[in-house]
């Protein structure tokens, strides 16, 4: 970026000159970071430099690896992916390191008379097949489960959806997507008819306001958020922050709004009265794109086991909807979220304002909430109402935390609900699945049986007597792991562990299967913006580590489903893709052919003539918008999306006398989920070696806690103890503690409550009642 | 009297409203004042966090356009002579205006956004903490150059930069080699023309910058030590 000059006189000169050469520069940072990059690394490296995207969030950035000696040597950012343009976190540049860690898991492992025993591959696939196939014949196929994971790979998920809903005929399958992006899709299919957000990043490059719900992006989604920085100092681009808590993206950011626990509800609502008082509402796209609904409410928070709940939507008209927002006046709303009334208009004013083009983003604040599936509707009313969706700039966008949240849980569809297209309740696409997979129609069966939670409270009840877990680490995910660590030590179930690294999982195993790391095997990933990104084995897998999907085909073989899998081993990435694109031919979903994204940095479905459809919904972008209008919301029947009536409901548990704070749980930048890979990377590791228990400094003062002292976590569920952090990374509002949990040495979910949105079934890990102590 | 008893009434009837009136919008001011808001933080939060973008976001300097002055230019070596040790306050190496004064704003005027001195013939040195007044609580000037008595302190060899020094890997961003108190502004030191040569960065116009760079070692007051994984797993098992 720099230019040298010698004379005084030509420092002046060159001002003008080097001044519209670094804002070409800041156009396209990309090329330049790639390039600095390449001067760090010695002339005579002989890298080879291969493509892919980037293990861990949901960005979904473009990583170049560079190998040498058939090692990873170096990760730099891919320059032509639009993505990130060159740019990377910290976890992205060091990604390669976990896999040199010493306690890598390379055979496979039998537990005999409580020790794990060194198994070759091939006995302990015979082990799991047999016990897979005892327990069927003995218990039913519903004794059988799978979890995986958003981190699996298309393929991985296609063939675990397979061997379980086509060739053994049980839903017992579901991941763990579905403690993190489940709100989403059913806000999304309750308000649009279709999953995944209609817009995609290039959003940054138009908006001039984001609105981020709960989201510390600055940390969660850095490249992103660099990205909207960008926008900010060169156009001016504003970024707000709405959230519970003061954080890097709050003091990033042009404006910081603190509001209390679950009264985003609440605010959102005031949010849409104002704009209807203001008369703010775009009337002719309201009139020819929406319709109004409301569902049940008071709907239970699913505490107990095999609660059930299914919404009854019942169509309003729009002085109903009107009538119900009377209750949502900023004036209303201000005692009890504690915003002030003029943050509620500024932020109405903001989303009301015809000029101004607007993003909101939203990550697990507004996913893991009780009323999750209602938050999201809420933030797309907003959008609707004022027609700003679906344009360059303009529009809802939901952001993932998982590489293949997108790609593998919900395209592919490894919940215990879905197929790789449509939903197993629906005849249509039961009978398109079994077409395609070649199996007999009534194999599937109807009935969608355990989502996460309940899956593992089945455990504990008995009534699962085997389950396989792959890429996914739930003994420290899963809220409420004082109840499920039990439950899956019982002799009761069988449990297998696919994993890269031993875990509190694999703790828990009686079969531990070493899986293959990301860039040890080929495949793709899908990100938030609906983007496929392929890349091709760079390294190889140490000792018998074997891809995940082919440990799945092995056992199927074994298990005498065969002739389904006829996939070869070398090739089994490209023969299931393949297989997995019929699923979704047509215009509304079409998948980019192989071909393409051999060639570039991954391509946004619908891929229709050659073409990644950026803008769904909208006639000018999307060739599937079939009614002559502008806009075309063809996910429901009648072509429009729903506005939902949503009130405001309490969360299950509050800070009380005895439990007086409210809990939050979260991340940091430097680690990712529950810290399997991150904590095994030196540079991470050392900068945050440990969880700790974030106070507000008054609340610090009045305990007389100090920063480091050791402090216990408690909730009526269990306890934690971790060493305060006052005024360092974030700052809890007034009465709340915030405790990421990443760390296995100290389990903060022990101490969260396994409540969910009876919608989605996700939980809610953001917010219960603790007490705290000196410990 | 008849006329009289109507003006009482009118009067009284006025004076009820009034008092029915007055008590209503009491009753409604209270309710007002009544609303607990969110507390916005103050002050000196989360520095750690909050420091590193505050100069981008100042309108006076405009790091990404600035260039680089090379006749000019500070050594890091000369950056380290000015500090007792690696992490010390620097010394004031110049004649000082006022003896009196604690420095705040004759320090900050040119400290605080740097910029040529004529007098001196160099830029100044940009300041990460311009918002800390009492300058002179911590930066003493240099009136001699004896020490009291010989001198054994031993100063500690500065954190080494250069490419792949504080590197984990090769071309990736090196890490932070230093304390981050009180100098959780990067770009105060890291660029424009008073930035030493070797620390210098080549992206200025990048403002998260812990985005890519973390420190090597960060937490060491806590009394918990958790930096190893206490799971039994390597002890207990074959692998």
């Amino acid at each position: 970026m720099y230019k040298s000059i010698s004379g005084r006189r030509d420092f002046i000169r060159k001002m003008a000159m080097l001044s519209a050469m670094t804002a070409a520069a800041t156009m396209f940072p990309g090329i330049l970071f790639a390039k600095e990059q390449e001067d760090g690394i010695p002339k005579d490296a002989n890298l080879d430099w291969k493509k892919g995207p980037c293990r861990f969030c949901g960005v979904g950035c473009g990583i170049l690896v560079g190998t040498e000696n058939g090692k990873a040597v170096a990760v730099k950012g891919d320059p032509n992916s639009s993505v990130n343009r060159g740019l990377l976190c910290v976890k992205g540049y060091h990604q390669i390191m976990c896999i040199q860690s010493k306690d890598r898991l390379q055979h496979a492992l039998v537990k005999k008379n409580g020790r794990y025993v060194k198994t070759p591959m091939h006995e302990a696939l015979d082990i799991v097949a047999n016990k897979m196939k005892g327990t069927i014949k003995e218990h039913g196929k519903d004794a059988v489960a799978m979890f995986t994971s958003g981190q699996s790979t298309i393929p991985e998920g296609y063939i675990a959806s397979k061997l379980m809903k086509g060739a053994i005929g049980t839903n017992n399958l579901d991941c763990n997507a579905r403690l993190c992006m489940a709100s989403a899709v059913t806000g999304f299919l309750t308000t649009f008819g279709a999953d995944e957000p209609m817009g995609c990043y290039e959003d940054i490059d138009h908006a001039d306001y984001f609105i981020t719900w709960g989201n510390n992006m600055a940390e969660m989604h850095p490249v992103l958020f660099s990205r909207m920085l960008e926008q900010k100092s060169r156009r001016g681009a504003k970024i707000i922050d709405f959230a519970t808590r003061t954080t890097r993206s709050s003091t990033a950011s042009d404006k910081s709004i603190l509001f209390e626990p679950q009264t985003d509800l609440a605010v959102a609502n005031a949010i849409c009265y104002e704009i209807i008082k203001n008369g703010w509402v775009n009337k002719s796209f309201v009139k020819k794109h929406c319709n109004f609904s409301k569902g049940l409410t008071n709907m239970g928070y699913g505490l107990e086991d095999n609660y059930k709940f299914k919404d009854i939507p019942e169509k309003i008209n729009f002085d109903e909807y009107k009538e119900f927002l009377k209750d949502y006046s900023p004036e209303k709303v201000s005692k009890y979220s504690k915003v002030s009334v003029k943050d509620i208009k500024y932020l109405a004013a903001i989303y009301g304002n015809p000029n101004t083009k607007v993003v909101s983003y939203w990550c697990m604040g507004m996913n893991q909430h009780t009323r999750g599936t209602w938050m999201n509707n809420l933030v797309y009313n907003i959008h609707l109402l004022t027609g700003k969706i679906s344009q360059p700039g303009n529009g809802p966008f939901s952001l993932t935390g998982q590489p293949s949240a997108c790609g593998t849980a919900r395209e592919v569809g490894t919940f215990t609900h879905k197929l790789p297209h449509g939903v197993v309740m629906n005849k249509k696409d039961r009978e398109m699945a079994a077409k395609i997979w070649k199996v007999p129609y009534d194999r599937i069966p109807a009935k969608p049986t355990y989502h996460a939670t309940e899956m593992f409270r089945a455990v504990d009840r008995g009534e699962i007597k085997f389950i396989w877990t792959q890429a996914t680490n739930p003994m420290v995910s899963l809220p409420k792991t004082g109840r499920y660590r039990p439950a899956m030590q019982k002799e009761s179930c069988f449990v297998v562990v696919s994993d890269v690294f031993p875990t509190p999982t694999s703790d828990v195993a009686d079969v531990i299967l070493p899986a293959a790391w990301h860039i040890e095997k080929s495949g793709m990933y899908g990100n938030s913006e609906r983007r496929t990104q392929h890349w091709d084995k760079m390294v190889e897998a140490p000792g018998e580590a074997t891809e995940d999907a082919w440990m799945f085909i092995e056992v199927a073989r074994r298990m005498g489903y065969g002739d389904l899998f006829p996939y070869c081993k070398e090739n089994h990435v490209e023969e299931i893709y393949n297989e997995y694109r019929k699923f979704h031919a047509g215009k509304k979903h079409n998948m980019a052919p192989l071909e393409v994204l051999k060639k570039q940095s991954g391509a946004i479905w619908p891929y229709v003539n050659g073409k990644s459809t950026q803008w769904r919904f909208n006639a000018k972008y999307d060739p599937a918008c079939t009614n002559g209008e502008s806009f075309h919301f063809y996910g429901k029947k009648d072509g429009k999306a729903v506005i939902w009536q949503r009130p405001f409901e309490e969360a299950p548990e509050k800070p009380d006398q005895e439990y007086p704070f409210w809990l939050n749980t979260g991340r940091v930048i430097e680690h990712w989920h529950t810290g399997s890979m991150t904590r095994r990377i030196p540079v991470l590791h050392q900068a945050v070696p440990n969880a700790y228990v974030e106070f507000h400094p008054d609340d610090a003062k009045k305990l007389g806690v100090r920063n480091g002292e050791k402090i216990k976590v408690t909730s009526r569920r269990g306890s934690c103890t971790l060493p305060a952090s006052i005024n360092e990374r974030g700052l809890p509002t007034k009465g709340q503690v915030f405790v990421p949990f990443f760390d296995e040495n100290m389990l903060i979910n022990d101490v969260t409550l396994d409540a969910f949105c009876p919608i989605s079934k996700e939980p809610d890990y953001k917010k219960c009642a603790v007490k705290v102590e000196k410990a | 009297m008849k006329k009289r008893l109507g003006i009482i009434s009118f009067f009284v009837i006025i004076f009820i409203a009034f008092i029915i009136v007055w008590n209503y919008s009491y009753e409604q001011g209270l309710e007002d004042a009544y609303i607990p808001m969110i507390e916005k933080p103050k002050g000196s939060f989360i520095p750690s966090e909050s420091v590193v973008f505050k100069r981008f976001n100042s309108d006076k300097v405009d790091y990404a356009n600035m260039p680089i002055d090379e006749n000019y230019q500070r050594m890091l070596v000369n950056y380290y002579t000015n500090r007792a040790y690696p992490g010390a306050p620097p010394s004031i190496p110049h004649p000082i205006k006022n003896e009196r004064s604690v420095g705040g704003n004759t320090c900050n005027k040119c400290h605080e956004n740097g910029g040529f001195v004529e007098k001196f013939d160099t830029y100044a040195p940009v300041t990460p903490h311009a918002e800390k007044s009492n300058c002179r609580q911590c930066h003493v000037t240099k009136n001699t150059r004896e020490t009291f008595k010989a001198f054994a302190f031993d100063k500690k060899q500065a954190p080494k930069v250069g490419k792949g020094t504080n590197n984990a890997l090769l071309g990736s961003p090196p890490m932070i080699p230093h304390q981050l108190q009180l100098r959780e502004n990067c770009i105060a030191c890291h660029a424009g023309p008073s930035a030493p040569k070797e620390i210098r960065v080549s992206h200025p116009q990048r403002t998260n910058c812990r985005q890519c760079h973390l420190p090597k070692n960060n937490r060491s007051t806590q009394q918990i030590d958790a930096s190893k994984f206490i799971r039994k797993f390597d002890d207990l098992n074959e692998r």
